[in-house]
């Protein structure tokens, strides 16, 4: 008898279960609600729900559904459910790595809403910015933080070695290697960080030439492209010469930085949100530009890393409304960029935006300096380059490529070696 | 002539039972184990990027691929590594772990086989993060080296080829002896004892009785073990994705993670992923089946 209940209940549970799992699925049909996929709670997230706020003061009954993903979870959803053939698992907005979306839309292009006829000014958006989620001139992402790359050092290091940040701004990666020599010399720290495996400091270096690891018919180029052995040759010289501490992951990369192990971090401007936790250090930091690359014409200090924008996608039941909320709070509102950047750190790429008083204030964490006016002044003078789905696996290549050369593999051989596998990957 | 009357015999309404016990777990290992196999042999003939799919032409082209793709070449390298130095001492680690907790006169037998057991316990991606951080170039392991004054500056672990694998080596025999002892335990307690006393009687030694009594008693076990120990190694994924990421430089990446990258990192490649999954399965089917004939002593 007692097994008979047992068992019943435990049927009931089970049913119950399936039920629940079923209302679930229907609760999102609401009309005016959004399913929103984005990561961080205290950045994109937040930086969503006050979108959402605002829009809902004037759109009585709107709300988002934001179900946090994470950044990588984000693209293999999004690639089980594409691949499945069956987009009704996903949400109606998702946030991308501006590096991941020209690989989507090359593989899924049927996943995303273009955004023809979105009424928004996109010239109020930077072109380097807007090209990250185009294909030939159709938008299909709204954008949303700025990655303009920064060059953030520990000053008190650099006194201690006898430099100052003025030093160290609008410099080539020689004099950098020169200054990080002897900082290293007589303090015994490295002037930077990078990951070995998926590291994106030779990304950003080659970028800042306004160009790549592909050429401009997206094949591979490593091999003969003068700008890439330019940089390859400068980053692995820092390696081998200490200036650059080359970690295995993004913990050591993080705990170089926190132990003042490594004196100075070039990255992408929201790399100050990770700086900023480690309080003991509040005061002692500085921004400045990136280093650019000697003996190439195009070179600049200026590139640009990371950063996301908006996605629509198909599975959207009420695109109109996804694209007015977009529109009206990401694509035009200075309000809404001055409510987001005291609470979350997001700076925009919404140029407007950076005229207003919030951006100019001082950050006491970088010593006094206003630095959101001047990330923003940066990300205006990043040059184009050419884009390509294969982004990852040209980071793959090229950085282990620096490994096997640091390691003892000579230069051409290693770069051969990149090339004939980036090419490989890019064939079917 | 009662049961022709209704039509069927007592056999062949037993035999009806057997079938009606037997449908539900067949039809669902046909559903979720034989239907996707199927599927995934035929997406393996496939090639295209994402969702764009068509026929390969060739049609094993995908197949052949691989014979091109060093990176996968490499894998499987590295993955044979791993296999042929970690399954044995793993295997003779807890075939003695087991003989020593098996002794009768031992005290705590229950905690120390708990103990053992424990890292079984602990989730793959868990052990391989504290085995990530304990090798970190700040890490407990160095600190505890400097402080022996063995080193004087930490040593990068994870950033040497040769130490990453040494890494990945310890971890799995950390993570799974205990888990292949557990087994050998249970193997043991089936040998009656009055064999080990007759033994004694006989004057064979604890080496002799070892060699000559416990192994080939543990047989069976031992060649479930090596299985699914082979079987384990070769899917390999979970030390490799966490703990190294694949690198320095792709010489600690197994096949399972490059199958992995090929689908969720790089630009979706699902034909070219399938069809190196089928190597794999091809692989892990051919050395269980060696495993099987040189073990099986029946004539």
């Amino acid at each position: 008898m007692k097994k008979k209940v047992l068992t019943v209940l435990l049927t009931g549970a089970m049913v119950a279960s399936m039920a629940a799992g079923a209302t679930v699925v229907s609760a999102e049909e609401s009309d005016n609600t959004l399913t929103v996929w984005a990561w961080d709670q205290n950045f994109n997230i937040k930086s969503m729900q006050i979108a959402a706020d605002q829009y809902a003061a004037d759109h009585e009954g709107f709300s988002v559904d934001i179900i946090e993903t994470s950044s990588d979870d984000c693209q293999t959803k999004l690639t089980t459910a594409a691949n499945a053939g069956d987009y009704s698992t996903l949400p109606d907005i998702v946030l991308m790595q501006d590096n991941s979306y020209q690989k989507f839309l090359k593989a899924y292009p049927d996943a995303f809403t273009d955004l023809k006829d979105m009424d928004i000014n996109w010239d109020d958006f930077g072109a380097l910015k807007q090209s990250y989620s185009m294909v030939d001139d159709t938008h299909y992402g709204v954008p949303f933080d700025n990655g303009a790359v920064i060059a953030c050092y520990r000053t008190d290091i650099l006194e201690e070695a006898g430099y100052t940040l003025d030093d160290l701004t609008d410099i080539t990666w020689s004099r950098f290697e020169e200054i990080g020599k002897d900082v290293h010399e007589k303090t015994g720290k490295y002037l930077l960080t990078s990951e070995a495996t998926g590291g994106d400091t030779l990304m950003m270096m080659i970028q800042s030439c306004g160009a790549n690891f592909v050429n401009e018919d997206g094949e591979a180029y490593i091999v003969g492209n003068e700008t890439a052995e330019k940089c390859i040759d400068l980053y692995t010289e820092l390696v081998q010469n200490d200036v650059v501490k080359l970690v295995n992951n993004w913990d050591e990369y993080i705990s170089t930085i926190t132990s003042g192990e490594a004196a100075g971090i070039v990255n992408g401007n929201w790399i100050t949100a990770t700086l900023m936790s480690t309080e003991d250090q509040k005061g002692l930091w500085g921004i400045t530009t990136m280093p650019k690359v000697d003996g190439v014409d195009t070179a600049t200090n200026y590139a640009n890393n990371g950063g996301s924008s908006w996605y629509i996608t198909s599975n959207c039941k009420n695109v109109e409304l996804a694209e007015d909320f977009l529109a009206s709070t990401f694509g035009s509102s200075t309000d809404f960029y001055d409510a987001i950047l005291p609470e979350t750190g997001a700076i925009s790429c919404y140029l407007p935006a950076g005229e207003s008083d919030v951006y100019n204030e001082p950050n006491e964490f970088f010593g006094g300096q206003s630095i959101f006016s001047t990330i923003v002044e940066y990300s205006s003078h990043i040059p184009e380059f050419t884009k390509t789905p294969y982004h990852y696996e040209a980071r793959e290549c090229v950085n282990t490529a620096v490994v096997n050369i640091v390691n003892g593999t000579s230069k051409e051989d290693a770069l051969q070696e990149a090339q004939d596998t980036l090419a490989f990957k890019m064939t079917e | 002539m009662n049961s022709k009357k209704k039509g069927m015999t007592l056999a062949t309404k037993q035999k009806a039972a057997g079938w009606i016990f037997l449908a539900p777990a067949s039809i669902m290992i046909a559903i979720m184990s034989f239907y996707p196999m199927i599927r995934a042999f035929i997406i393996s003939l496939q090639t295209g990027a994402g969702a764009n799919m068509r026929f390969a032409d060739p049609i094993f082209s995908n197949y052949k691929r691989i014979l091109a793709d060093k990176v996968f070449q490499q894998s499987i390298a590295n993955t044979f590594l791993y296999l042929i130095i970690q399954v044995p001492i793993m295997l003779v680690l807890a075939i003695l772990l087991a003989q020593l907790l098996n002794n009768k006169d031992l005290k705590f037998k229950g905690f120390f086989r708990t103990c053992v057991f424990l890292p079984c316990a602990t989730s793959l991606v868990s052990y391989s993060l504290i085995f990530r951080s304990m090798f970190a170039t700040d890490g407990l392991v160095n600190s505890v080296l400097m402080k022996l004054g063995i080193l004087s500056t930490g040593y990068n672990f994870l950033g040497n080829a040769t130490s990453a694998k040494i890494v990945i080596i310890i971890a799995l025999i950390w993570r799974w002896t205990g888990y292949n002892m557990v087994f050998y335990l249970a193997g043991l307690q089936n040998i009656e004892y009055s064999v080990y006393e007759a033994a004694k009687i006989d004057g064979a030694n604890g080496w002799k009785t070892f060699w000559k009594i416990t192994v080939p008693l543990l047989k069976p076990t031992i060649i479930m073990t090596f299985i699914m120990s082979i079987n384990g190694t070769l899917q390999l994924f979970d030390e490799s994705m966490n703990l190294t990421k694949g690198g320095p430089a792709n010489s600690t990446i197994t096949m399972s993670h490059y199958v992995y990258n090929t689908c969720f990192v790089n630009v979706p490649n699902f034909g070219y992923a399938a069809a190196m999954s089928f190597i794999i399965f091809i692989m892990v089917a051919i050395l269980a089946f060696i495993n099987l004939k040189v073990g099986d002593t029946r004539d």
